[in-house]
């Protein structure tokens, strides 16, 4: 609709329309005050001039005048939005089921541990589990693999995804005796292939690397999770200035919040450990500070208990606390062995393909409770954790260090 | 220039029409938690801004997200929800409304509830602009009232902006407080913020809410949550309040672990 059909008078209509205002979505898309200055008239006249707008655009539109600003919705859709929202499993039903069924899109997950616990294996993990199709109850999506540490070791890579084509094939095998699915054509190749790795050495290149994504994810559409590992490495090397730091995370973390959001994609930044002295000792909690731990939406701490590695949702909007166990194999992320006799021949009915709609509406089973673990156990990964886990044994959040060098360390929590 | 002087001067009021219109539009609201209730003597007012200051995961978005299902469902206003941090879940929401009621009617209550994300402050000046335009052309009377905003968190808006060498970050934070003191008070709207803590620096790692000293004057409530991660329990105190002694505490739970609906 145009500007001039407005019952305005023909002198502020002539000024409206020589300032470029010929629209009416022109103008509903600014502000009173920009209004007044563009067009030059009072405050008023442009607040007069916009009611206008918005009544013959609502009259037009009908459910214009009910929302409160452009874009808001209300909770009940919301509500809808939220529950066919695609999850990404893990691989580890204990782990998917205490996540609520996997990582959240468009949420930004934080995963922190000591080192050795398997951060980088769920990020690769991750990385290989969101090309899952949709016919198996996948996203059929691609990954971004941003590394910091140097710690993306492809061979593992290809390894991971190996089991994964496996598991798949095993799965349509199941599928084929039940209903008619198609034959999942993936090579372990394919899914090496839709890893967008970038490798990044300063924190500089890390600041633009995060205002480039937006328009690297834009050209690439299929992106459904985008990996950071890890988030802090370079911010705890080379930084003087802990207030400058502080800013620039935060900003980075708004970033990545409304990456999510807008292209409904889940992001994960991996996180060190520090030691930080409260109540007269010194506790083990994920570095970057107090500010930084308020910028993820959910937060999960990895953490060692006896021989076991356990995951802790430490902080989710929507989610209970809860931990529960896994293992990292030579296949990828497992359930621990403990746990899995329980829940071998328990399939996990919790996942419907709910984002396929109106197909079928047949609770099909999860992928990734198909398979019990495997007995084998990588022991070279172990070999970190074995000398370090004596010293760094954390209890969640509550955890006591005995004796660390904290000299270096706590000089770097704020 | 006489005249634009006296266009530009609002009339005064005296105390009784003061008092009148406290009695007839400034209404308190339910946080939907009786502790918080019995400690702010009835709830949030209309007309003042309060803020939650807490540590990481101390409830303060559980706060927000039951306080607006509260008054959508007790108050029958709406609630505008501003989301900086992809927290707001609703599946809690309706976790919260439909442990009183059938699902229609929650239906009804959650449409009452909208929502928007704000990433940056400059969005957040375009939205709150563009609220005051509605709020002003639509009257804001009985059903669809507004009578809640929530802006969960404040400090994530405005921490990138704040501090170095300039003090542009400072007026910008300043002007977004007055214009949403501004807003609670000509449309009776009560508003809730949160703030997180931050290091106060020194030994034994105390921490102090953020932003500053100058952000301080703003807000007229200040309330500080804490979480027991022994047991959840949430606490919450008065910082700062304009009727209320400070340094009351009440006991809450906000956290109903497990609790399963839909």
């Amino acid at each position: 609709m145009e500007a001039w059909r407005l019952p305005l008078s023909s002198s502020i209509r002539g000024k409206l329309i020589s300032a470029g205002y010929a629209s009416l979505s022109l103008i509903s898309s600014v502000s009173s005050s920009d209004l007044a200055r563009d067009v030059n008239i009072t405050e008023e006249e442009a607040f007069e001039i916009l009611r206008l707008a918005k009544q013959s655009s609502g009259s037009s539109s009908c459910n214009g005048s009910r929302s409160l600003i452009n874009g808001a919705k209300n909770a009940w859709d919301m509500l809808h939005e939220e529950e066919s929202l695609p999850r990404i499993t893990t691989s580890c039903s204990d782990l998917d089921s205490i996540l609520g069924g996997g990582i959240s899109c468009r949420d930004v997950t934080e995963i922190g541990g000591v080192p050795g616990i398997g951060k980088t294996q769920i990020g690769i993990q991750l990385s290989v589990n969101v090309q899952i199709p949709r016919e198996c109850g996948g996203l059929g999506g691609k990954a971004i693999y941003i590394d910091t540490e140097g710690s993306f070791m492809v061979e593992r890579v290809l390894q991971i995804a190996e089991a994964c084509v496996e598991d798949m094939e095993e799965y349509t095998g199941y599928m084929h005796k039940h209903f008619q699915a198609n034959q999942v054509q993936m090579k372990p190749k394919d899914i090496l292939d839709n890893i967008f790795y970038f490798r990044v050495c300063s924190y500089t290149e890390q600041i633009a690397l995060v205002n480039h994504l937006d328009k690297f994810i834009s050209e690439n559409k299929d992106v459904k999770v985008v990996i950071v590992d890890s988030i802090t490495f370079h911010f705890r090397q080379d930084f003087d200035d802990l207030v400058q730091r502080t800013r620039v995370l935060s900003e980075m973390a708004l970033k990545f919040m409304k990456l999510a959001k807008k292209f409904s994609l889940a992001v994960v930044l991996l996180n060190q450990v520090t030691t930080k002295y409260t109540e007269g000792s010194f506790q083990l909690a994920l570095a970057l500070g107090d500010s930084w731990s308020h910028s993820c939406t959910n937060r999960v701490i990895l953490y060692w208990n006896g021989d076991e590695r356990y995951a802790y949702i430490d902080k989710s909007p929507s989610l209970p606390s809860a931990s529960a166990s896994y293992t990292v194999t030579s296949r990828g992320l497992r359930n621990s062995s403990s746990s899995s006799k329980r829940c071998s021949h328990k399939l996990s009915f919790t996942r419907a393909i709910s984002h396929n709609g109106s197909e079928n509406c047949v609770s099909i089973p999860a992928f990734s409770g198909l398979r019990s673990t495997s007995p084998r156990t990588i022991s070279s990964r172990r070999r970190n954790a074995s000398t370090i886990s004596r010293s760094l044994r954390p209890l969640v959040r509550a955890a006591t260090v005995e004796t660390i060098e904290t000299s270096s360390a706590s000089s770097l929590v704020d | 220039m006489l005249s634009l002087i006296e266009l530009q001067c609002r009339p005064w009021l005296n105390g009784l029409e003061l008092l009148e219109d406290l009695q007839r539009n400034k209404h308190t609201l339910s946080t939907g938690d009786k502790g918080t209730d019995s400690l702010l003597q009835g709830g949030f007012r209309e007309g003042q801004l309060t803020e939650l200051v807490g540590p990481s995961s101390s409830g303060k978005t559980q706060f927000c997200m039951q306080a607006a299902a509260s008054v959508a469902e007790n108050h029958l206003g709406r609630v505008l929800y501003l989301d900086t941090g992809n927290s707001f879940s609703a599946r809690r929401i309706a976790q919260f409304i439909c442990s009183s009621s059938d699902a229609t009617l929650g239906q009804k209550v959650m449409s009452r509830i909208s929502f928007h994300t704000v990433y940056d402050i400059y969005t957040m000046f375009d939205t709150l602009q563009g609220l005051e335009v509605t709020l002003r052309s639509q009257m804001n009377v009985n059903e669809y009232r507004l009578r809640l905003l929530v802006v969960d968190s404040i400090s994530s808006l405005i921490t990138p902006i704040l501090g170095g060498s300039g003090s542009q970050g400072r007026a910008l934070m300043v002007a977004i407080g007055y214009l949403l003191k501004k807003l609670a008070h000509e449309h009776s709207i009560a508003i809730l913020v949160t703030n997180h803590t931050v290091g106060a620096g020194g030994e034994g790692g105390k921490t102090k809410p953020a932003l500053g000293e100058t952000w301080k004057s703003i807000p007229h409530v200040r309330l500080l949550q804490s979480r027991d991660h022994k047991n959840s329990n949430c606490t919450i105190s008065i910082l700062k309040h304009t009727s209320m002694p400070s340094g009351q505490t009440v006991k809450t739970m906000t956290r109903k672990e497990n609790q399963q609906c839909l």
